[in-house]
């Protein structure tokens, strides 16, 4: 049995016709121009997001933290890392020793889902246990796993025997 | 039953609107299919301006949202003319 789902202009005068006054082509039409103002909306929405972190990016300096001492340099061995807190009471961050007179220092935060990355000696890297984030120990950018982006790196400066934390910066 | 008697028949909303002519669906099928590509791009875009915000390079996020600002003003002008061809109601 065929259904008749397409209605002829000649049936205008139909009585189901008065009830039901739609043509199923004309429903079609509608329903592409009612997705199109939509999709603009939706492209309106998405471009003021874009302008938004724009203007954010422009004001806002992410640069963190003030200069405090973290620890004594020569409490560290070659190869070795120690963990403190930087910039916030909260924020975990690891130092470890490349070389006599290197260090550098990163926030633990991963940047894929802030789990806290540690530093793998027989590796030297930066490990995120939670998804097996891999991150370079000498510059923080990403080598494996679904990080995209490198860790903020804190700025270290040392003054005798003592390490201090500058700031931190993405 | 509820005492109120048959209902009666709604009129209707409004009258039947002829089948599109020839050609004009094709031309608001392109611009939809257009429309959802380009909104695809847009949100590459902004997803990219989010990841350059969150590593600390947000002075390039506006090259982005200008490129975005494109895309929307194409849509608009899509929908301007879609609307244009339309057949008086």
């Amino acid at each position: 049995m065929r259904l008749p789902l397409r209605f002829g202009r000649g049936r205008d005068d139909q009585p189901w016709r008065q009830e039901f006054p739609y043509a199923i082509d004309a429903d079609e039409a509608i329903g592409r121009r009612h997705f199109l103002t939509l999709a603009v909306l939706t492209s309106g929405a998405v471009l003021l997001g874009t302008v938004g972190l724009a203007l954010r990016g422009l004001s806002d300096d992410r640069r963190r933290g003030s200069p405090r001492a973290i620890g004594r340099a020569d409490a560290l061995e070659v190869g070795e890392a120690a963990y403190f807190t930087y910039p916030g009471a909260d924020d975990g961050a690891v130092v470890v020793r490349l070389g006599a007179d290197r260090f550098v220092a990163y926030s633990q935060k991963c940047t894929h889902l802030s789990c806290a990355v540690r530093y793998r000696p027989e590796k030297r890297d930066l490990h995120c246990p939670c998804h097996e984030g891999v991150f370079d120990i000498e510059t923080g950018e990403p080598v494996a796993g679904p990080p995209r982006r490198r860790l903020p790196r804190i700025a270290l400066r040392q003054e005798g025997s003592m390490l201090i934390a500058l700031e931190e910066a993405p | 039953m509820n005492g109120r008697g048959p209902r009666a028949l709604k009129p209707p909303v409004r009258p039947a609107r002829p089948s599109p002519a020839p050609g004009r669906r094709s031309l608001v099928l392109a611009a939809v299919i257009l429309g959802a590509l380009m909104l695809a791009l847009q949100l590459w875009l902004l997803t990219t301006a989010l990841d350059l915000y969150l590593a600390g390079e947000g002075g390039s996020v506006w090259q982005l949202a200008a490129a975005s600002a494109i895309v929307f003003a194409g849509g608009v002008l899509a929908l301007l003319l879609t609307r244009s061809q339309e057949p008086p109601a």
